[in-house]
């Protein structure tokens, strides 16, 4: 799958200078972080379903949300999903995000309580497990980062949504519209799930995150 | 009875970490955050805390540093998602006894919780 990647004049256009402030090698730096944060995030939903968890090489990109919008329904095939959103702050501010379309979630839920799909207590038990499991994801992502840029993170309480993706995005501030993006998909093949894990750096303070990177690499 | 105070906002892991505590026999109450937690603890008296850090109202942190400035010294163990080494130096400087990230693996709570009953 092909990602649109905006131009550097539609960049500018906005002030936005930050592609061309990250190298090869701070890409690539940043990327490797991610990559052993989503390691370890994935080591601890194996832990919890019992299968394994196929990951894809993380990707560092700059987004609007308009396509970050388009890039999620063509990945799900489908413009409604779940989410769980953990928003972080400190040197880095943020957002984290585990996405999937409804019926993985369902199927994740199913697996982690003994619930069976379609009963009515899956439905009771659904957000309080799925917030968790997000909680838990999340945290092995994050914290890794917070820890290997010796950068300390503050957390607030995760928020599971269903909604459309125009909805979930809705909250982002016009001005802050161009977003920093790293996405990791997984798939749990056995189960038939998939799902992204996507985080949301924002400008004003990702140059803090690249010098902070660039103090360890 | 040796009985362990759950306190955490996820109805997932309390009946997780409840479920691996009951194994060994203690009597388990919950609790959905620290303010609960507190008033549990000046009702029952618990043997040990079992808690996550980040909860509505009152967190872990908050927590543990009530029960200490009101002289209420119950041994804690801390099970939180947050893999942060700062959170876990602060649960340490708060006197906490362990802190063990989430998911919890049975066998270590299990012989995390029987340590702090030796002491």
């Amino acid at each position: 799958m092909s990602y649109a990647k905006p131009s550097d004049k539609f960049l500018a256009s906005r002030g936005i200078s930050l592609v061309k402030q990250l190298t090869v090698d701070q890409i690539d730096a940043l990327k490797e972080l991610i990559n052993i944060g989503v390691g370890r995030a994935a080591s601890l939903l194996n832990e919890m379903v019992g299968f394994p968890i196929c990951l894809e090489i993380p990707f560092i990109q700059v987004f609007t949300v308009e396509d970050l919008q388009q890039e999620l329904i063509a990945r799900f095939n489908s413009n409604y999903l779940a989410t769980v959103r953990l928003e972080f702050s400190g040197s880095i501010n943020g957002s984290a995000e585990l996405v999937f379309p409804t019926e993985s979630a369902s199927t994740l839920v199913s697996i982690l309580t003994g619930e069976d799909l379609g009963s009515p207590d899956l439905d009771a038990v659904k957000i309080g497990t799925l917030t968790e499991v997000g909680n838990i994801v999340i945290n092995g992502v994050i914290g890794s980062l917070g820890n290997l840029l010796k950068q300390r993170m503050n957390y607030l309480i995760p928020t599971y949504t269903e909604d459309t993706v125009e909805n979930l995005f809705a909250a982002v501030e016009p001005d802050d519209s161009t977003i920093v993006l790293a996405q990791a998909s997984f798939t749990i093949e056995q189960l038939q799930v998939i799902g992204d894990l996507i985080f949301i750096f924002e400008l004003q303070t990702f140059d803090q995150l690249i010098a902070a990177i660039e103090e360890v690499a | 009875m040796i009985s362990v105070l759950i306190v955490d906002d996820a109805a997932f892991s309390r009946r997780m970490i409840r479920k691996f505590l009951q194994a060994d026999g203690y009597e388990i109450w919950e609790a959905t955050n620290g303010k609960e937690a507190l008033s549990i603890v000046r009702d029952r008296a618990p043997d040990c805390l079992v808690t996550d850090i980040l909860m509505p109202d009152m967190n872990g942190f908050e927590l543990i540093q009530t029960l200490k400035e009101q002289g209420l010294a119950i041994p804690t163990i801390i099970i939180s998602a947050d893999i942060q080494e700062s959170s876990r130096q602060r649960g340490y400087n708060l006197g906490a006894a362990a802190f063990i990230n989430k998911p919890p693996k049975e066998d270590e709570l299990r012989q995390t919780v029987r340590q702090v009953f030796s002491f």
